[in-house]
Protein backbone atom coordinates (compact mmCIF):
# COMPACT_ATOMS: atom_id res chain seq x y z
CA UNK A 1 0.00 0.00 0.00
CA UNK A 2 1.19 3.30 -0.93
CA UNK A 3 1.72 6.51 1.96
CA UNK A 4 -0.66 8.18 0.04
CA UNK A 5 -3.79 5.59 0.05
CA UNK A 6 -6.79 5.31 2.93
CA UNK A 7 -5.25 2.02 3.04
CA UNK A 8 -2.43 3.49 5.00
CA UNK A 9 -4.36 5.48 7.13
CA UNK A 10 -6.61 3.18 8.07
CA UNK A 11 -2.96 0.84 8.60
CA UNK A 12 -0.97 3.38 10.25
CA UNK A 13 -3.02 4.74 12.81
CA UNK A 14 -3.55 1.64 14.66
CA UNK A 15 -0.31 0.24 14.30
CA UNK A 16 0.84 3.64 15.55
CA UNK A 17 -1.22 3.31 18.42
CA UNK A 18 -0.46 -0.07 19.91
CA UNK A 19 3.17 0.30 18.94
CA UNK A 20 3.82 3.07 21.76
CA UNK A 21 0.36 1.93 23.97
CA UNK A 22 0.92 -1.90 23.85
CA UNK A 23 4.47 -2.69 22.82
CA UNK A 24 6.94 -0.23 23.92
CA UNK A 25 7.74 -1.97 27.39
CA UNK A 26 10.69 -2.85 25.89
CA UNK A 27 12.86 -2.55 22.57
CA UNK A 28 12.33 -6.36 22.18
CA UNK A 29 8.49 -5.93 21.96
CA UNK A 30 8.97 -3.03 19.87
CA UNK A 31 10.81 -4.85 17.64
CA UNK A 32 8.83 -8.10 17.09
CA UNK A 33 6.54 -5.64 17.04
CA UNK A 34 7.94 -3.72 14.08
CA UNK A 35 8.71 -6.79 12.48
CA UNK A 36 5.34 -8.04 12.34
CA UNK A 37 4.10 -5.21 10.89
CA UNK A 38 7.01 -4.74 8.73
CA UNK A 39 5.96 -8.73 7.41
CA UNK A 40 2.56 -7.51 6.46
CA UNK A 41 3.25 -4.45 5.20
CA UNK A 42 5.92 -6.48 2.56
CA UNK A 43 3.13 -9.16 1.87
CA UNK A 44 -0.02 -6.83 1.50
CA UNK A 45 2.51 -5.37 -1.16
CA UNK A 46 4.00 -8.37 -2.94
CA UNK A 47 3.32 -11.85 -0.32
CA UNK A 48 5.12 -13.71 -3.23
CA UNK A 49 8.96 -12.56 -2.40
CA UNK A 50 8.37 -12.48 1.50
CA UNK A 51 10.31 -15.71 1.37
CA UNK A 52 13.10 -14.36 -0.73
CA UNK A 53 12.93 -11.05 1.55
CA UNK A 54 13.28 -12.99 4.83
CA UNK A 55 16.42 -15.60 2.76
CA UNK A 56 18.15 -12.99 2.13
CA UNK A 57 17.72 -11.48 5.51
CA UNK A 58 19.01 -14.59 7.56
CA UNK A 59 21.91 -15.37 4.66
CA UNK A 60 23.64 -12.25 5.31
CA UNK A 61 22.80 -12.17 9.59
CA UNK A 62 24.89 -15.86 9.29
CA UNK A 63 27.47 -13.62 6.73
CA UNK A 64 27.87 -10.61 8.85
CA UNK A 65 28.71 -13.20 11.80
CA UNK A 66 30.96 -15.35 9.76
CA UNK A 67 33.02 -12.46 8.55
CA UNK A 68 33.34 -11.08 12.39
CA UNK A 69 34.36 -14.50 13.97
CA UNK A 70 36.57 -15.47 11.54
CA UNK A 71 40.27 -14.90 12.64
CA UNK A 72 41.89 -15.34 9.18
CA UNK A 73 41.92 -12.63 6.75
CA UNK A 74 41.97 -15.03 3.91
CA UNK A 75 38.51 -16.62 5.30
CA UNK A 76 37.42 -13.24 6.00
CA UNK A 77 37.29 -12.30 2.74
CA UNK A 78 36.43 -15.59 1.47
CA UNK A 79 33.04 -14.91 3.52
CA UNK A 80 32.80 -11.86 2.44
CA UNK A 81 32.78 -12.66 -1.22
CA UNK A 82 30.20 -15.13 -0.96
CA UNK A 83 27.90 -12.19 0.25
CA UNK A 84 28.93 -10.13 -2.67
CA UNK A 85 28.14 -12.51 -4.75
CA UNK A 86 24.81 -14.21 -3.34
CA UNK A 87 23.42 -9.98 -3.06
CA UNK A 88 24.64 -9.00 -6.40
CA UNK A 89 23.82 -12.57 -7.82
CA UNK A 90 20.25 -12.16 -6.34
CA UNK A 91 20.06 -8.80 -8.52
CA UNK A 92 21.33 -9.59 -11.43
CA UNK A 93 19.03 -12.61 -11.79
CA UNK A 94 16.05 -10.76 -11.01
CA UNK A 95 16.76 -7.48 -12.25
CA UNK A 96 18.97 -8.14 -15.10
CA UNK A 97 19.01 -11.60 -16.18
CA UNK A 98 17.00 -10.74 -19.53
CA UNK A 99 19.01 -7.67 -20.49
CA UNK A 100 22.20 -9.88 -20.10
CA UNK A 101 20.25 -12.65 -22.10
CA UNK A 102 19.28 -10.78 -25.04
CA UNK A 103 23.02 -9.09 -25.06
CA UNK A 104 24.43 -12.56 -25.60
CA UNK A 105 22.36 -13.00 -28.06
CA UNK A 106 22.84 -10.14 -30.15
CA UNK A 107 26.30 -10.77 -29.68
CA UNK A 108 26.08 -14.63 -31.77
CA UNK A 109 24.02 -13.14 -34.31
CA UNK A 110 27.29 -10.67 -35.63
CA UNK A 111 28.52 -13.87 -35.61
CA UNK A 112 26.36 -15.08 -37.91
CA UNK A 113 24.19 -17.25 -35.71
CA UNK A 114 20.52 -17.13 -36.48
CA UNK A 115 19.25 -18.21 -32.81
CA UNK A 116 16.54 -16.78 -31.23
CA UNK A 117 16.03 -15.53 -27.86
CA UNK A 118 12.72 -15.52 -25.61
CA UNK A 119 12.59 -13.13 -22.56
CA UNK A 120 12.27 -15.38 -19.35
CA UNK A 121 9.54 -13.97 -17.06
CA UNK A 122 11.25 -12.69 -14.23
CA UNK A 123 9.08 -10.42 -11.99
CA UNK A 124 10.92 -8.08 -9.87
CA UNK A 125 10.59 -8.25 -6.41
CA UNK A 126 9.92 -5.26 -5.00
CA UNK A 127 12.75 -2.93 -3.24
CA UNK A 128 15.14 -5.52 -4.01
CA UNK A 129 17.57 -2.71 -5.53
CA UNK A 130 17.12 -0.76 -1.99
CA UNK A 131 17.22 -4.07 0.02
CA UNK A 132 19.99 -5.75 -0.96
CA UNK A 133 22.42 -2.48 -1.38
CA UNK A 134 21.66 -2.14 2.43
CA UNK A 135 22.73 -5.92 2.89
CA UNK A 136 25.81 -5.12 0.95
CA UNK A 137 26.50 -2.23 2.51
CA UNK A 138 26.26 -4.11 6.20
CA UNK A 139 28.59 -6.90 5.15
CA UNK A 140 31.28 -4.39 3.52
CA UNK A 141 30.95 -2.52 6.69
CA UNK A 142 31.77 -5.43 8.94
CA UNK A 143 34.33 -6.75 6.96
CA UNK A 144 36.27 -3.52 6.64
CA UNK A 145 35.59 -2.79 10.52
CA UNK A 146 33.38 -0.42 10.36
CA UNK A 147 30.94 -1.78 12.03
CA UNK A 148 30.08 -4.33 14.56
CA UNK A 149 27.94 -7.37 12.87
CA UNK A 150 24.07 -7.54 14.87
CA UNK A 151 24.26 -10.44 17.46
CA UNK A 152 20.92 -9.94 17.87
CA UNK A 153 18.42 -12.11 14.79
CA UNK A 154 15.40 -9.57 15.57
CA UNK A 155 17.25 -6.16 15.51
CA UNK A 156 19.33 -7.27 12.18
CA UNK A 157 15.36 -8.38 10.79
CA UNK A 158 13.98 -4.91 11.59
CA UNK A 159 17.25 -3.26 10.02
CA UNK A 160 16.70 -4.96 7.23
CA UNK A 161 12.54 -4.84 6.51
CA UNK A 162 11.53 -1.43 8.37
CA UNK A 163 8.54 -0.99 6.47
CA UNK A 164 9.12 2.92 5.92
CA UNK A 165 11.68 2.20 3.81
CA UNK A 166 11.57 -1.29 2.56
CA UNK A 167 9.46 -0.75 -0.70
CA UNK A 168 12.02 2.44 -2.05
CA UNK A 169 14.34 3.61 0.48
CA UNK A 170 16.24 5.69 1.59
CA UNK A 171 19.01 3.04 1.50
CA UNK A 172 19.73 2.92 5.12
CA UNK A 173 23.87 2.50 6.80
CA UNK A 174 23.88 -0.03 9.31
CA UNK A 175 25.76 2.42 11.50
CA UNK A 176 23.07 4.81 11.70
CA UNK A 177 19.96 2.09 11.67
CA UNK A 178 21.20 -0.50 13.70
CA UNK A 179 22.08 1.54 16.93
CA UNK A 180 18.57 2.69 16.68
CA UNK A 181 17.42 -0.55 16.69
CA UNK A 182 19.18 -1.88 19.82
CA UNK A 183 17.89 0.76 22.13
CA UNK A 184 14.24 1.42 23.35
CA UNK A 185 12.61 4.26 21.50
CA UNK A 186 10.88 6.84 23.14
CA UNK A 187 8.04 8.74 22.41
CA UNK A 188 9.05 12.31 21.22
CA UNK A 189 6.21 15.09 20.83
CA UNK A 190 8.45 17.06 18.69
CA UNK A 191 9.88 14.25 16.47
CA UNK A 192 6.44 12.99 16.08
CA UNK A 193 4.82 15.88 14.68
CA UNK A 194 7.86 16.97 12.73
CA UNK A 195 7.22 13.49 10.90
CA UNK A 196 3.74 14.60 10.21
CA UNK A 197 5.05 17.63 9.06
CA UNK A 198 7.32 15.95 6.64
CA UNK A 199 4.57 13.76 5.56
CA UNK A 200 2.21 16.18 4.77
CA UNK A 201 5.06 17.84 2.75
CA UNK A 202 5.97 15.05 0.99
CA UNK A 203 2.03 14.03 0.24
CA UNK A 204 1.78 17.76 -1.24
CA UNK A 205 4.89 17.07 -3.43
CA UNK A 206 3.56 13.40 -4.55
CA UNK A 207 -0.40 14.02 -5.58
CA UNK A 208 0.07 17.58 -6.03
CA UNK A 209 2.77 18.61 -7.96
CA UNK A 210 4.07 15.24 -9.35
CA UNK A 211 0.78 13.94 -10.31
CA UNK A 212 -0.10 17.46 -12.09
CA UNK A 213 3.29 17.51 -13.98
CA UNK A 214 2.70 14.27 -15.43
CA UNK A 215 -1.06 15.28 -16.88
CA UNK A 216 1.26 17.56 -19.02
CA UNK A 217 4.49 15.42 -19.34
CA UNK A 218 3.15 12.12 -20.34
CA UNK A 219 0.68 13.15 -22.90
CA UNK A 220 4.02 14.71 -24.25
CA UNK A 221 6.48 12.03 -24.40
CA UNK A 222 3.84 9.19 -25.70
CA UNK A 223 2.83 11.57 -28.85
CA UNK A 224 6.12 12.93 -29.46
CA UNK A 225 6.61 12.96 -32.64
CA UNK A 226 3.77 15.11 -33.15
CA UNK A 227 4.82 17.86 -31.11
CA UNK A 228 6.77 20.57 -31.97
CA UNK A 229 10.39 21.57 -30.43
CA UNK A 230 9.20 24.06 -27.76
CA UNK A 231 6.44 21.63 -26.63
CA UNK A 232 9.33 18.89 -26.25
CA UNK A 233 11.18 21.27 -24.10
CA UNK A 234 8.47 21.94 -21.73
CA UNK A 235 7.55 18.32 -21.41
CA UNK A 236 11.09 17.82 -20.17
CA UNK A 237 10.54 20.64 -17.65
CA UNK A 238 7.84 19.08 -16.12
CA UNK A 239 9.73 15.58 -16.46
CA UNK A 240 12.46 17.07 -14.42
CA UNK A 241 9.86 18.34 -12.21
CA UNK A 242 7.63 15.65 -11.32
CA UNK A 243 10.49 12.97 -11.12
CA UNK A 244 12.13 15.08 -8.47
CA UNK A 245 8.64 15.73 -7.24
CA UNK A 246 7.47 12.24 -7.17
CA UNK A 247 11.26 10.59 -5.74
CA UNK A 248 11.58 13.40 -2.99
CA UNK A 249 7.75 13.31 -1.71
CA UNK A 250 8.05 9.74 -1.45
CA UNK A 251 11.37 10.19 0.53
CA UNK A 252 9.63 12.77 2.91
CA UNK A 253 6.80 10.63 3.74
CA UNK A 254 8.69 7.39 4.46
CA UNK A 255 11.24 9.54 6.86
CA UNK A 256 7.85 11.19 8.31
CA UNK A 257 6.47 8.00 9.34
CA UNK A 258 9.41 6.35 10.37
CA UNK A 259 9.92 9.58 12.55
CA UNK A 260 6.49 8.18 14.27
CA UNK A 261 8.22 5.14 15.43
CA UNK A 262 10.83 6.73 16.83
CA UNK A 263 13.89 6.06 14.10
CA UNK A 264 15.45 8.73 12.28
CA UNK A 265 16.14 7.47 8.60
CA UNK A 266 19.19 9.32 6.69
CA UNK A 267 17.89 12.28 4.54
CA UNK A 268 17.40 11.57 0.51
CA UNK A 269 17.31 15.18 -1.05
CA UNK A 270 18.51 18.45 -0.17
CA UNK A 271 17.22 20.79 -2.59
CA UNK A 272 19.07 19.53 -5.35
CA UNK A 273 17.86 22.00 -7.77
CA UNK A 274 19.56 24.50 -5.78
CA UNK A 275 23.12 24.04 -7.05
CA UNK A 276 25.61 25.02 -8.73
CA UNK A 277 26.82 22.68 -10.51
CA UNK A 278 26.94 18.95 -10.79
CA UNK A 279 29.04 17.28 -8.18
CA UNK A 280 26.67 19.66 -5.87
CA UNK A 281 24.06 18.57 -7.03
CA UNK A 282 24.82 15.08 -6.95
CA UNK A 283 25.81 16.01 -3.33
CA UNK A 284 21.77 16.23 -2.88
CA UNK A 285 20.11 14.06 -5.24
CA UNK A 286 19.40 10.63 -3.76
CA UNK A 287 21.39 11.01 -1.49
CA UNK A 288 21.24 7.31 0.28
CA UNK A 289 22.18 6.18 -3.42
CA UNK A 290 25.29 8.12 -4.03
CA UNK A 291 26.62 7.98 -0.90
CA UNK A 292 26.34 4.48 -1.02
CA UNK A 293 28.12 4.33 -4.88
CA UNK A 294 30.46 7.25 -2.90
CA UNK A 295 31.47 4.71 -0.18
CA UNK A 296 31.63 1.44 -2.03
CA UNK A 297 32.42 1.70 -5.60
CA UNK A 298 34.30 5.35 -5.70
CA UNK A 299 36.18 5.08 -3.11
CA UNK A 300 38.23 1.80 -3.55
CA UNK A 301 38.20 2.68 -7.35
CA UNK A 302 39.74 5.93 -7.10
CA UNK A 303 42.02 4.28 -4.37
CA UNK A 304 43.08 1.71 -6.99
CA UNK A 305 43.66 4.39 -9.93
CA UNK A 306 44.77 7.13 -7.75
CA UNK A 307 48.82 6.91 -9.28
CA UNK A 308 46.78 8.07 -12.75
CA UNK A 309 45.97 11.27 -11.08
CA UNK A 310 43.03 13.34 -13.16
CA UNK A 311 42.90 10.05 -15.47
CA UNK A 312 42.09 7.76 -12.43
CA UNK A 313 39.97 10.26 -11.21
CA UNK A 314 37.89 10.51 -14.52
CA UNK A 315 37.29 6.97 -14.93
CA UNK A 316 36.73 6.44 -11.74
CA UNK A 317 33.64 8.77 -11.30
CA UNK A 318 32.17 7.78 -14.85
CA UNK A 319 32.18 3.92 -13.94
CA UNK A 320 30.68 4.92 -10.65
CA UNK A 321 27.97 6.65 -12.48
CA UNK A 322 26.91 4.07 -15.43
CA UNK A 323 26.55 1.79 -12.81
CA UNK A 324 24.47 4.63 -10.95
CA UNK A 325 22.40 5.01 -14.14
CA UNK A 326 22.63 1.38 -14.59
CA UNK A 327 21.44 0.39 -10.87
CA UNK A 328 18.01 2.27 -11.85
CA UNK A 329 17.06 -0.75 -14.45
CA UNK A 330 18.45 -3.48 -17.03
CA UNK A 331 17.83 -0.58 -20.22
CA UNK A 332 20.27 1.27 -22.02
CA UNK A 333 18.37 4.23 -21.63
CA UNK A 334 19.81 4.26 -17.87
CA UNK A 335 23.62 3.23 -18.70
CA UNK A 336 23.48 6.75 -20.86
CA UNK A 337 21.98 8.86 -18.34
CA UNK A 338 24.46 7.75 -16.26
CA UNK A 339 27.16 7.76 -18.60
CA UNK A 340 26.32 11.42 -19.47
CA UNK A 341 26.21 12.78 -15.66
CA UNK A 342 29.92 11.07 -15.61
CA UNK A 343 31.23 13.21 -18.62
CA UNK A 344 29.45 16.37 -16.98
CA UNK A 345 31.86 15.95 -14.31
CA UNK A 346 35.18 15.82 -16.63
CA UNK A 347 35.25 20.19 -16.76
CA UNK A 348 35.17 19.99 -12.73
CA UNK A 349 37.91 17.79 -12.17
CA UNK A 350 40.17 20.06 -14.54
CA UNK A 351 39.27 23.28 -13.11
CA UNK A 352 39.48 21.60 -9.42
CA UNK A 353 36.19 23.17 -8.47
CA UNK A 354 34.70 19.64 -7.51
CA UNK A 355 34.54 19.86 -4.23
CA UNK A 356 32.70 23.05 -3.95
CA UNK A 357 29.42 22.35 -2.28
CA UNK A 358 27.75 24.80 -0.31
CA UNK A 359 24.22 26.20 0.35
CA UNK A 360 23.10 28.97 -2.43
CA UNK A 361 23.04 32.41 -0.88
CA UNK A 362 23.51 30.73 2.76
CA UNK A 363 22.12 33.60 5.51
CA UNK A 364 20.75 35.59 2.34
CA UNK A 365 17.32 35.91 1.24
CA UNK A 366 18.01 35.86 -2.58
CA UNK A 367 21.27 34.42 -4.85
CA UNK A 368 22.83 36.48 -6.96
CA UNK A 369 22.74 37.14 -10.31
CA UNK A 370 25.61 34.97 -11.27
CA UNK A 371 24.08 32.00 -9.19
CA UNK A 372 20.69 32.52 -10.38
CA UNK A 373 22.37 31.69 -13.71
CA UNK A 374 24.33 28.97 -13.00
CA UNK A 375 21.24 26.98 -11.43
CA UNK A 376 19.30 27.93 -14.36
CA UNK A 377 21.85 26.45 -16.93
CA UNK A 378 22.31 23.29 -14.58
CA UNK A 379 18.51 22.53 -14.39
CA UNK A 380 18.30 23.29 -17.85
CA UNK A 381 21.11 20.21 -18.60
CA UNK A 382 19.91 17.79 -16.15
CA UNK A 383 16.40 18.19 -17.53
CA UNK A 384 17.85 17.55 -20.89
CA UNK A 385 19.55 14.53 -19.37
CA UNK A 386 16.09 13.46 -17.64
CA UNK A 387 14.94 12.39 -21.21
CA UNK A 388 16.80 9.36 -20.53
CA UNK A 389 15.46 8.58 -17.40
CA UNK A 390 12.08 8.81 -19.26
CA UNK A 391 11.91 6.88 -22.78
CA UNK A 392 12.13 3.68 -23.45
CA UNK A 393 14.96 3.28 -25.23
CA UNK A 394 18.19 4.89 -26.22
CA UNK A 395 17.25 5.76 -30.08
CA UNK A 396 13.72 7.56 -28.65
CA UNK A 397 15.91 9.25 -26.43
CA UNK A 398 18.25 11.11 -29.30
CA UNK A 399 14.92 11.58 -31.41
CA UNK A 400 13.10 13.54 -28.86
CA UNK A 401 16.38 15.55 -27.99
CA UNK A 402 16.47 15.70 -31.94
CA UNK A 403 13.24 17.08 -32.31
CA UNK A 404 13.78 19.80 -29.69
CA UNK A 405 16.09 21.41 -31.18
CA UNK A 406 14.69 21.77 -34.44
CA UNK A 407 13.32 24.66 -36.05
CA UNK A 408 9.94 24.43 -34.61
CA UNK A 409 11.30 25.40 -31.15
CA UNK A 410 10.45 28.54 -31.60
CA UNK A 411 6.54 27.76 -32.18
CA UNK A 412 4.47 28.71 -29.32
CA UNK A 413 4.01 25.20 -27.44
CA UNK A 414 0.53 23.80 -27.84
CA UNK A 415 0.41 23.64 -23.71
CA UNK A 416 1.12 26.86 -22.78
CA UNK A 417 -2.07 28.25 -22.21
CA UNK A 418 -4.03 25.29 -21.01
CA UNK A 419 -5.60 25.57 -17.19
CA UNK A 420 -3.78 22.45 -16.59
CA UNK A 421 -0.61 23.80 -17.46
CA UNK A 422 -1.04 27.98 -15.84
CA UNK A 423 -2.52 25.98 -12.47
CA UNK A 424 0.69 23.38 -12.66
CA UNK A 425 3.22 25.84 -13.13
CA UNK A 426 2.02 28.04 -10.07
CA UNK A 427 1.68 24.23 -7.93
CA UNK A 428 5.50 24.55 -9.05
CA UNK A 429 6.02 28.00 -8.18
CA UNK A 430 4.83 27.71 -4.70
CA UNK A 431 6.72 24.63 -4.40
CA UNK A 432 9.91 25.70 -5.01
CA UNK A 433 9.50 28.98 -3.37
CA UNK A 434 8.80 26.86 -0.28
CA UNK A 435 11.59 24.33 -0.84
CA UNK A 436 13.96 28.04 -1.08
CA UNK A 437 13.14 29.30 1.86
CA UNK A 438 14.10 26.34 3.90
CA UNK A 439 16.69 25.06 2.16
CA UNK A 440 19.24 25.68 5.17
CA UNK A 441 16.97 23.38 7.46
CA UNK A 442 16.83 19.27 8.16
CA UNK A 443 14.22 19.06 5.72
CA UNK A 444 11.94 20.74 3.38
CA UNK A 445 9.29 21.33 5.27
CA UNK A 446 10.93 22.14 9.25
CA UNK A 447 8.74 24.66 10.00
CA UNK A 448 8.74 24.27 13.47
CA UNK A 449 10.47 27.24 14.97
CA UNK A 450 7.57 29.48 13.37
CA UNK A 451 5.00 30.78 15.55
CA UNK A 452 2.01 29.06 15.99
CA UNK A 453 -0.22 31.08 13.75
CA UNK A 454 1.76 30.75 10.86
CA UNK A 455 2.75 27.17 11.34
CA UNK A 456 -1.36 26.71 11.19
CA UNK A 457 -1.94 28.97 8.30
CA UNK A 458 0.72 26.98 6.12
CA UNK A 459 -1.05 23.56 7.53
CA UNK A 460 -4.03 24.26 6.42
CA UNK A 461 -3.31 25.81 3.13
CA UNK A 462 -1.13 23.13 2.32
CA UNK A 463 -4.03 21.14 3.03
CA UNK A 464 -6.27 22.28 1.01
CA UNK A 465 -3.95 22.64 -1.86
CA UNK A 466 -4.21 18.82 -1.48
CA UNK A 467 -7.84 18.55 -1.49
CA UNK A 468 -8.37 20.78 -4.44
CA UNK A 469 -5.30 19.93 -6.53
CA UNK A 470 -4.22 16.19 -5.13
CA UNK A 471 -5.25 13.55 -7.50
CA UNK A 472 -4.99 9.90 -6.91
CA UNK A 473 -2.07 8.19 -7.56
CA UNK A 474 -1.04 4.31 -7.31
CA UNK A 475 2.34 4.24 -7.26
CA UNK A 476 5.82 5.86 -7.59
CA UNK A 477 8.84 6.28 -10.03
CA UNK A 478 11.22 4.54 -7.95
CA UNK A 479 8.86 1.54 -6.98
CA UNK A 480 9.83 0.21 -10.51
CA UNK A 481 13.56 0.14 -9.66
CA UNK B 1 59.34 10.11 12.86
CA UNK B 2 58.81 12.83 15.62
CA UNK B 3 54.76 13.19 15.69
CA UNK B 4 55.72 16.99 15.14
CA UNK B 5 57.48 16.59 11.81
CA UNK B 6 54.77 14.11 10.29
CA UNK B 7 51.77 16.77 11.27
CA UNK B 8 53.97 19.22 9.91
CA UNK B 9 54.27 16.98 6.63
CA UNK B 10 50.52 16.27 6.51
CA UNK B 11 49.80 19.71 6.69
CA UNK B 12 52.05 20.92 3.73
CA UNK B 13 50.12 18.25 2.08
CA UNK B 14 46.77 19.47 2.58
CA UNK B 15 47.92 23.06 1.83
CA UNK B 16 49.06 22.04 -1.51
CA UNK B 17 46.23 20.24 -2.38
CA UNK B 18 43.40 22.35 -1.16
CA UNK B 19 45.28 25.46 -1.63
CA UNK B 20 44.42 27.06 1.70
CA UNK B 21 45.58 26.69 5.62
CA UNK B 22 42.35 27.42 7.06
CA UNK B 23 42.52 24.38 9.39
CA UNK B 24 44.27 24.02 12.27
CA UNK B 25 45.85 20.58 13.26
CA UNK B 26 45.37 18.33 15.72
CA UNK B 27 44.31 14.85 17.18
CA UNK B 28 40.84 15.34 16.49
CA UNK B 29 40.37 17.13 13.20
CA UNK B 30 38.31 15.37 10.68
CA UNK B 31 37.84 15.79 7.12
CA UNK B 32 34.55 17.63 7.96
CA UNK B 33 35.87 20.36 9.39
CA UNK B 34 38.10 21.20 6.84
CA UNK B 35 36.67 23.36 3.50
CA UNK B 36 37.04 21.28 0.95
CA UNK B 37 37.98 17.94 2.18
CA UNK B 38 35.44 15.40 0.58
CA UNK B 39 35.22 12.28 -0.74
CA UNK B 40 36.64 13.49 -4.26
CA UNK B 41 40.46 15.48 -2.86
CA UNK B 42 40.79 12.67 -0.27
CA UNK B 43 42.29 10.61 -2.80
CA UNK B 44 44.75 13.43 -3.90
CA UNK B 45 45.46 14.18 -0.68
CA UNK B 46 46.01 10.46 -0.18
CA UNK B 47 48.52 10.03 -2.90
CA UNK B 48 50.62 13.28 -1.56
CA UNK B 49 50.99 11.95 2.10
CA UNK B 50 51.96 8.96 0.08
CA UNK B 51 54.57 10.42 -1.79
CA UNK B 52 55.93 12.82 1.10
CA UNK B 53 56.64 9.75 3.30
CA UNK B 54 57.54 6.90 0.41
CA UNK B 55 54.53 4.79 2.07
CA UNK B 56 52.03 2.72 0.66
CA UNK B 57 48.41 2.84 2.13
CA UNK B 58 45.57 -0.36 1.57
CA UNK B 59 42.60 0.27 1.33
CA UNK B 60 41.77 -0.79 4.88
CA UNK B 61 44.27 1.43 6.30
CA UNK B 62 41.67 4.19 4.74
CA UNK B 63 38.31 3.39 6.25
CA UNK B 64 40.72 3.29 9.50
CA UNK B 65 41.30 7.02 9.07
CA UNK B 66 38.47 8.85 11.06
CA UNK B 67 40.33 11.97 12.51
CA UNK B 68 44.06 13.34 12.12
CA UNK B 69 44.81 11.52 15.04
CA UNK B 70 44.72 8.09 13.52
CA UNK B 71 45.77 9.48 10.20
CA UNK B 72 49.43 9.92 12.22
CA UNK B 73 49.46 6.69 14.05
CA UNK B 74 48.68 5.09 10.35
CA UNK B 75 51.57 6.62 8.78
CA UNK B 76 53.85 6.06 12.15
CA UNK B 77 53.28 2.08 11.46
CA UNK B 78 54.16 2.36 7.69
CA UNK B 79 57.40 4.06 7.82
Amino acid sequence: MVFNSLDFVVFIIPVFLLYWLVFSKSNIYQNLFLLAVSIFFYAWADWRFLILLLGSTLINYYLGLKIYRTPEDRKKSIFLYIGLVFNVGLLLYFKYFNFFYEGFYEILNVFGSTSTYNSLVILLPLGISFFTFQTLGYLIDVYNEEIEPSENLLDFSVFVTFFPKILSGPIERASSLLPQIKEKRVISYEVSVDGLRQILWGLFAKIVVAENCALIANPIFNNYENESGSTLLLGTFFYAIQLYADFSGYSNMAIGVSKLFGIQLMRNFSTPFFSTNISDFWRKWHMSLTTWMMDYVFTPLSFTLRRHQKKGLIISIITTFVLVGFWHGANWTFVVYGLLHGIYFIPLVFSGKMNTSEIVAKGKLLPSLKEVFKMILLFVLIMLTDVFFRVESVSVGFEYLKRIFSLSIIDLPSVLFSSTTLITSALIGFFILVEWVNREKKHDFEIGNYNIYLRWISYIFIFVLILIFGKSAETFIYFQF
Amino acid sequence: MEVDVIKSKISDALVSILEHDNFEMHDELTAKDVDGWDSLSHMMIITKIEEEFSIRFKLRDLNKLKNMGSLVSVIQTKI
